[in-house]
């Protein structure tokens, strides 16, 4: 019974980095400069989802943004098993950015930040978003 | 009312068919329900991994063809929810007498932790759900100063509970605060023994009307929520606001308040959720959960015992088959046949299963149900 589901597709959906079907990319999109997603003409509402028919909040017209890539720590924590084919430990980290959405971060540097460190995304990494500390080093 | 309830045992069983496990469960709640299983006029089934089509296969060892029966996904509230359909469906007089069925087997698909949804911006970015978790700790540490040694005490409780269910998972040592600090990091402040291992298992239970059986219990209330935007306006952590939504509304149909509450089961998944759901069911102000296990107030013997069964921690978390598990460790406990996990004060009992991992709500659903012998 040990190779009984070995190699075989799932009914999760674990991507292709670890060995199943490829799927469409659901993290929020940096151009390099950005971090982009909606926000909504009526309520102000900012979102990184990507093509939501209204706004989630007030029902209002959505327009296209671009949100700051500066923003504050909500919390963070280090992971220590691996996830998929990322190694640890990691830093991850929810980041609100200025003026704009909450999303998930990778840290640059794997440390626990307190909450209301300032941080700025500085690239992506296989998809993640990075970000590292604004004072201090910054990866690039 | 709730007539009967059955439970599979909770381990990792790869070698056991699925439905032999449903079977095992369903077999024990016809019998503690004292019904023939052709009184069942429906049937609702919680899972989160089925496999698909579990439900008609567990149908067909049942011998109940034909019969409405259908499938509820809530994440890990996916047996509480299918609960909740049961109760609401025979209080508006739909149906009888519904069986419920909470089913998951993990072993099959998981060799360890989930692996995360890579559809899911959060699963994508390599979020496991102890991390999920962690960041809830880590903002409950700073904002609160809630320390290792409080969280460990939870795990140190419920193990400790544990030990005397013979249906849990974990039951052969339980551990000292400091063992479960020394125990190794899986997502900074959760250590390994902090976190429900990925089980297999099912519960059942019947629900029907009141048919004057003093052994039934009343449903004094049932309520489930789903999720909510959980983001930058959010001022509570992760999860805490789905809880509290279903904690008011079950409170509010049961005329009660948290401190008529006699025993809780609650979810567990990772020592943290357990402090939070009790801030956000009204045991305890916000920040001040971590204080009930240290102090022995969720103790066994405490005012409030929190998780008799050893939880998720401890029981296992076959996702579909928990609140079904939970459920039915209440039922005992309100009934006096717990044996040596029975508390002492044991009138009014309370369910809570949340379940989540959706990215930016804050939680998938919620399901908190009350419970008692009146």
């Amino acid at each position: 019974m040990g190779e009984l589901g070995v190699g075989r597709p799932t009914k999760r959906r674990a991507g292709s980095a670890v060995g199943g079907l490829p799927v469409a990319d659901p993290r929020p999109v940096f151009d390099g400069a950005a971090v982009l997603g909606t926000r909504c003409a009526a309520c102000g509402y900012p979102s990184a989802q990507q093509g939501p028919p209204w706004c989630p909040v007030c029902y209002g017209e959505l327009a296209a943004e671009r949100f700051a890539v500066t923003g504050a720590v909500w919390s963070s924590t280090v992971v220590a098993i691996p996830v998929g084919t990322r190694k640890p430990p990691f830093g991850l980290a929810y980041l609100d950015l200025d003026d704009g959405p909450r999303v998930l971060v990778r840290l640059a540097e794997a440390e626990v930040l307190a909450p209301g460190t300032r941080l700025a995304i500085t690239g992506t990494d296989d998809g993640d978003l990075v970000a590292g500390k604004v004072a201090g080093k910054v990866a690039s | 009312m709730l007539w009967g309830v059955g439970t599979s045992s909770f381990g990792r069983f790869p070698e056991h068919r699925v439905e032999s496990l449903a079977w095992s469960a369903i077999r024990e709640a016809v019998r503690d329900a004292g019904v023939s299983p052709g009184d069942i006029d429906a049937i609702v089934v919680g899972s989160v991994f089925g496999p698909p089509g579990v439900a008609t296969r567990v149908q067909r060892g049942v011998g109940l063809p034909g019969i409405p029966m259908w499938m509820v996904e809530n994440a890990c509230a996916s047996g509480t929810s299918a609960y909740h359909e049961a109760v609401e469906a025979v209080r508006r007089g739909r149906f009888g007498c519904v069986l419920v069925l909470g089913i998951d087997q993990m072993s099959t698909l998981f060799s360890g932790a989930i692996v995360p949804e890579a559809t899911d911006p959060e699963g994508a970015s390599s979020l496991p759900l102890p991390g999920l978790y962690a960041l809830q700790a880590q903002r409950y540490v700073a904002e609160y100063g809630v320390t290792p040694e409080q969280l460990a005490a939870v795990a140190v409780k419920n193990k400790g509970n544990g030990a005397d269910n013979p249906r849990a998972q974990l039951r052969s040592s339980v551990p000292t605060v400091r063992e479960v600090l020394e125990s190794r990091m899986i997502a900074e402040p959760l250590t390994f023994l902090q976190c429900c291992p990925t089980s297999d298992g099912a519960g059942a239970a019947i629900v029907g009307g009141d048919r004057g059986n003093p052994r039934d219990l009343r449903i004094e209330a049932s309520a489930m929520v789903s999720g909510a935007l959980w983001d930058h306006r959010s001022q509570d952590v992760w999860g805490f606001a789905s809880v509290e939504r279903a904690a008011r509304q079950a409170f509010a149909q049961a005329g009660r308040a948290p401190e008529e509450i006699d025993v809780l089961e609650v979810h567990d998944a990772f020592t943290i959720g357990e402090v939070i759901t009790l801030e956000a069911l009204g045991l305890a102000p916000r920040g001040k959960g971590a204080e009930l296990a240290p102090s022995g107030h969720t103790a066994r013997d405490g005012a409030q015992p929190v998780n008799p069964s050893g939880g998720l921690l401890s029981r296992g978390h076959p996702l579909g088959a928990t609140g079904m598990a939970q459920l039915a460790e209440i039922t005992w406990q309100l009934r006096g046949e717990a044996g040596a996990r029975q508390v002492a004060r044991h009138r009014v009992g309370l369910v809570e299963t949340m379940g989540g991992g959706a990215a930016g709500m804050d939680g998938n659903a919620c399901v908190v149900t009350i419970l008692s012998t009146e």
